[in-house]
């Protein structure tokens, strides 16, 4: 059976607390792992054989974080340099975006680093990111190295952890720390969120998204 | 009525069992992948020796993977082992020298194809009618890698060369030379009547063809005085002695290839003889092969597994009997008892055929020969048992013996006759494709003609390229859960027909979803790589024209445009609510279109999509994602955007048969000129009249109607549509589309979305459920707003005429009613 991540599962005692949602966008060459991150994060599994993504897949998972509830609403893009055309209009207006590399591969790196670029120059300028350098637990075939990652991502002002899809290291880490960085200071009726696809697509509605909810 | 074309001596099967090595330790790749469990690479391997056609060769039929590494292998198996003649019936030397004859041209046919047999023995020689023989399990050492994937060793006591043994229990020496050898052995023992050193243990008769190296005098000779055959020896004819003796020489180089002996003198009054004497199954015109017999028989209730476990070759023991006692921490095992299973099994179990016999027993003569071109009256009505399956549910069809019987046998008819009978191959594959014969039917269907190999051939699928890196990522990827495409022989070929692809095709790049759409070619044609690349060559500018341009944006935008039109024509309330809730299909439709669903579906299930899709034409996948939403409507419509996106992105189980019939009937019902896209390959006579610029048109929310479409419906059919004319009660009055209906723009109030407001007419539009309606205006402005309001109003098959009016003045006088005023 699936489990679901520890956090989902953490017993929320106070039905008070906030309930916010935000917007997530994967982005990162092909084959570094996204999906499966997201598969491990919502779903708690893992398939070896996990399918290549095509233009992007949407999920969604609540994690809790004291007395709030945040819901992700988590797109994974396709990673193929080809798919470059769409991901702004799955980045636009995104709260959040983690940018993955695979730690047993220099190119996926050197991805990441202009993914970051991108999203600093074009995506919500509050946009919270974090590095993911995945597939930590093949480290033995390891090509960055995590001073290198790290050093960069203090640089940008970015989250940084190695992860693994596979063990389940750091994955629902990664997404809590996103959200206990995420600003939350507003609080929002529900989680009626068939508002959000909307936003998605209309071009200059960024910052409306972001407003949507705990800003 | 008789099964007797069915009960010929050589149509009979049989399986043997083994097992492949399990990994020890570690389970990864390099690639960080699970490595491929040798029972796969076993099974991709084996595919090539169904392949195998020769007189004296037992066809392989099928590989079949247990549990636990179990690899079942089945294979035509007829006649007697030549062992059981030994000592028994003597054989003249005449008939010796056809048998040798017989197993040198098996033996070169498989050298030539690059395969060494490295365990021939009398037990594998199966005698048939009139010394006619073949040879069995001749495949063992090559599908199991030079026997690497496999932890017994592969030989045969007493035959195998001397330089085999040297190679020590794990060699993989693969010189055919070994072979040779072998049946120089065979050829002894046929000679002398004697099985060699019967009497020994395994280590006395290992040592005993150990010791044939030392000494130089005539192996054959030193054999025959060891078994008191001397005299025997002195018997042998000089040239059928001095084969013998060729072959037994201790050194390989010193040895003749096959090639070398079927030169011999001693063979030449054979090569005449034997074009005539082919055999009886599998030429031009045959009724039906080995391969379909097998099909049938499962197909009947027949099973491999079963009757293997009958016979106990396989027998389950208890789990916790095979836990070693120690395990390190690196994986590697200690203390596990070697489960004598595990070891080599020589025994064959042949297959019952009698249940088949029994099924098919009444099906008389004549359905072996469907007659087709002329149709005969007398033969239709002397044929009482005519079968009809057709109102059976397609899955059950296809699991219908009688059926696949009668599809078979008249498929493969018309097979022979391709491309000629290619309408008739059209004709029938409307009804259903049998499973069996699909790859060759789609590749009629796809139009594959000539010298595809050819072609294949000549390119270059090897120079390593920039897309290497993304094609390798995603094999590992794709339809995985099949064994044949997560073989290491599976990878190897999709990666090469997907390179041949770019290279071919240098005006297209590699994206993402192109190895999807080729994994149902390959798995069809899997023994036939150039096949599965020409049907995908075909199929792409067919259904895919300009997909895979390195900006395909322009494509994809129109195509997704169509297919919103689509929806909005044939289900306003849908498009609607989707509209509303902004779930465009940008955000999912993508995979679908480009992939031609074969990256959102599992294989058996693309199949069944795909026989129906090539005999469309290039919108035909348009109503094929119409109706998956279609039958996911009422969740749709109950849900919002975030509800409908995960909907999804993880796919619900669709019904494929209802799918598929649902897509026939909006594909047949839906005007062509609704769905017609600048960017198709076929022409379309709606593009040659149009003025607006594509980008306008793909922001409509309705689609457009061509003239012809129109002027046909009103000619033709004029039941099947509702003419709304919006222009001035003037200009109307003036002249008009005969039976049309004037509901003038001017009078509506648009504000409120109420089909009332268009007056008089409003119950015939809200009443309509199929008709057609066409709005017809002259004003662009008009024409916008209009239809739009119908759609809003849930009114369904809203289309405007292209062009207005105007465009059916000079066309069609006939369809107008012109009043002078
Ligand atoms: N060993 C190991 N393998 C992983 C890990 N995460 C993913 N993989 C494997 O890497 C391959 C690619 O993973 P995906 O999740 O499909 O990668 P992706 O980034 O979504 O790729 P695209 O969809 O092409 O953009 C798959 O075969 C996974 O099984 C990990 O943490 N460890
Ligand atoms: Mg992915």
């Amino acid at each position: 059976m699936a489990n679901r991540t520890s956090a989902a599962q953490r017993p929320n005692g106070s039905t008070q607390g906030k309930i916010c949602q935000f917007k997530l966008v994967l982005l990162g060459e092909s084959a570094v792992g996204k999906s499966s991150l997201v598969l491990r994060f919502v779903k708690g599994q893992f398939h070896e054989y996990q399918e290549s993504t095509i233009g992007a897949a949407f999920l969604t998972q609540t994690v809790c974080l004291d007395d709030t509830t945040v819901k992700f609403e988590i797109w994974d893009t396709a990673g193929q340099e080809r798919y470059h055309s769409l991901a702004p209009m799955y980045y636009r207006g995104a709260q959040a975006a983690i940018v993955v590399y695979d730690i047993t591969n220099q190119d996926t790196f050197a991805r990441a680093k202009t993914w970051v670029k991108e999203l600093q120059r074009q995506a919500s300028p509050n946009i919270v990111i974090a590095l993911a350098g995945n597939k930590q637990d093949l480290a033995n075939k390891r090509m960055v190295e995590y001073e290198e990652a790290q050093a960069h991502a203090e640089e940008n002002g970015l989250l940084f952890m190695e992860t693994s899809a596979k063990t389940a290291m750091n994955v629902n880490d990664i997404f809590l720390a996103i959200a206990k960085k995420l600003p939350k200071n507003e609080q929002t009726t529900g989680p009626g969120g068939s508002g959000q696809g909307r936003r998605l697509v209309e071009g200059d509605s960024g910052a409306k998204a972001a407003g949507n909810c705990c800003k | 009525m008789s099964a007797t074309l069915l009960k010929n001596s050589e149509l009979q099967f049989g399986a043997t069992t083994f097992f492949a090595k399990e990994h020890k330790g570690e389970t990864c790749g390099s690639n960080g992948l699970p490595l491929t469990p040798n029972s796969i690479i076993i099974y991709g391997k084996a595919q090539k020796l169904k392949l195998f056609k020769h007189p004296n060769l037992c066809t392989y039929l099928d590989i079949i993977r247990g549990k636990h590494e179990r690899t079942v292998i089945v294979s035509q198996y007829c006649g007697v082992p030549l062992s059981n003649y030994l000592n028994k019936e003597e054989f003249s030397f005449e008939d010796i020298t056809k048998i040798a004859y017989q197993i040198f041209l098996a033996l070169n046919y498989i050298h030539e194809k690059k395969i060494v047999h490295r365990s021939l023995s009398t037990e594998n020689i199966l005698v048939q009618e009139k010394n006619n023989i073949k040879l069995f399990n001749y495949g063992l050492f090559y599908m199991t890698d030079n026997g690497k994937l496999v932890s017994f060793p592969i030989i045969q006591l007493i035959y195998a060369a001397p330089e085999v043994y040297l190679d020590g229990p794990n060699g993989n020496l693969s010189n055919p030379k070994v072979d040779v050898w072998s049946a120089g052995i065979v050829l002894a023992e046929l000679v002398l009547n004697k099985p060699l050193w019967q009497s020994l243990k395994v280590g006395q008769r290992i040592r005993k063809v150990l010791s044939l190296v030392q000494g130089n005098t005539s192996i054959f000779e030193r054999i025959a005085r060891e078994h008191n055959c001397y005299e025997k020896y002195l018997s042998v004819p000089d040239d059928l002695k001095q084969v013998i003796e060729d072959c037994l020489n201790i050194m390989p180089c010193d040895r003749p290839t096959v090639d070398t002996v079927l030169k011999n003198e001693l063979f030449a009054h054979f090569k005449t003889v034997n074009q005539t004497n082919r055999s009886k199954i599998c030429e031009p015109f045959e009724q039906f092969t080995i391969e379909e017999l097998y099909h049938w028989w499962q197909l009947a209730g027949g099973d491999v597994l079963l009757e293997l476990k009958k016979q106990g070759l396989i027998r389950s023991s208890p789990p916790i009997l095979s836990l070693p006692q120690m395990v390190l921490i690196d994986g590697s095992i200690l203390g596990q008892e070697r489960n004598p299973a595990t070891l080599y099994d020589s025994r064959i179990i042949q297959m019952p055929l009698e249940g088949l016999y029994q099924r098919f027993e009444h099906i008389p003569l004549n359905c072996y020969y469907p007659l087709i071109h002329s149709k005969s009256e007398i033969l239709s009505k002397a044929d009482d048992s005519s079968y009809n399956a057709e109102k059976l549910p397609l899955v059950i069809r296809e699991k219908d013996p009688e059926h696949q019987f009668h599809r078979v046998i008249l498929l493969r008819r018309l097979l022979h006759g391709y491309p000629y009978t290619r309408d008739l191959i059209i004709a029938e594959s409307i009804k259903d494709i049998p499973p069996l014969l699909r790859g060759q039917i789609w590749a009629a269907l796809l139009n594959v003609r000539g010298d595809y190999q050819q072609e294949y051939i000549k390119i270059d699928k090897e120079t390593p390229t920039a897309t290497d890196r993304q094609i390798e990522v995603d094999i590992p990827r794709c339809h995985q859960y099949n064994e044949l495409l997560s073989s290491s022989e599976g990878h190897r070929k999709l990666k090469r027909i997907l390179k041949a692809w770019i290279y071919k095709n240098s005006q297209y790049v590699y994206w993402q979803g192109l190895d999807s759409l080729t994994a149902p070619f390959l798995f069809l044609n899997f023994n036939d790589e150039a096949k599965a690349f020409a049907c995908l060559s075909n199929f792409i500018p067919k259904y895919l024209h300009n997909f895979f341009l390195r900006d395909n944006s322009a494509i994809i935008q129109e195509y997704l445009s169509k297919f919103s039109q689509l929806i909005a024509f044939q289900d306003p309330v849908l498009a609607n609510h989707l509209e509303s809730i902004n779930f465009i299909p940008e955000l999912f439709a993508i995979p679908w279109f480009l992939t031609m669903f074969s990256h959102v579906f599992p294989l058996h299930k693309i199949f069944h999509l795909w026989d129906k899709l090539i005999l469309g034409d290039s919108s035909f996948p348009l109503h094929v994602g119409l109706s998956i939403l279609t039958q996911l409507r009422e969740t749709l419509l109950a849900s919002g955007f975030n509800e409908c996106i995960l909907l999804f992105s993880d796919l619900p189980e669709v019904d494929m048969e209802q799918c598929v019939n649902f897509s026939l009937d909006t594909y047949s019902t839906t005007p062509k000129s609704i769905t017609a896209r600048t960017q198709q390959s076929e022409k379309s006579p709606y593009i040659a009249t149009m003025d607006i610029p594509v980008q306008d048109l793909n922001k409509e929310k309705f689609p457009r109607i061509s003239v012809d479409d129109v002027v046909s419906l009103i000619r033709d059919d004029n039941d099947r549509a509702i003419i709304v004319d919006i222009r001035n009660p003037t200009h109307y009055a003036r002249s008009s589309v005969k039976g049309s209906i004037n509901i003038p723009c001017s009078s509506i109030t648009f504000g409120e979305i109420n089909i009332e407001n268009v007056g008089i007419h409003s119950s015939l539009l809200k009443k309509n459920k199929d008709k057609i309606v066409v709005v017809i205006g002259s004003e662009e402005a008009n024409l916008d707003i209009f239809p739009k309001f119908l759609i809003h109003c849930h009114i369904p098959k809203v289309c405007v005429l292209h062009g207005g009016f105007n465009v059916l003045l000079p066309i069609t006088p006939t369809v107008l009613i012109q009043n002078q005023i």
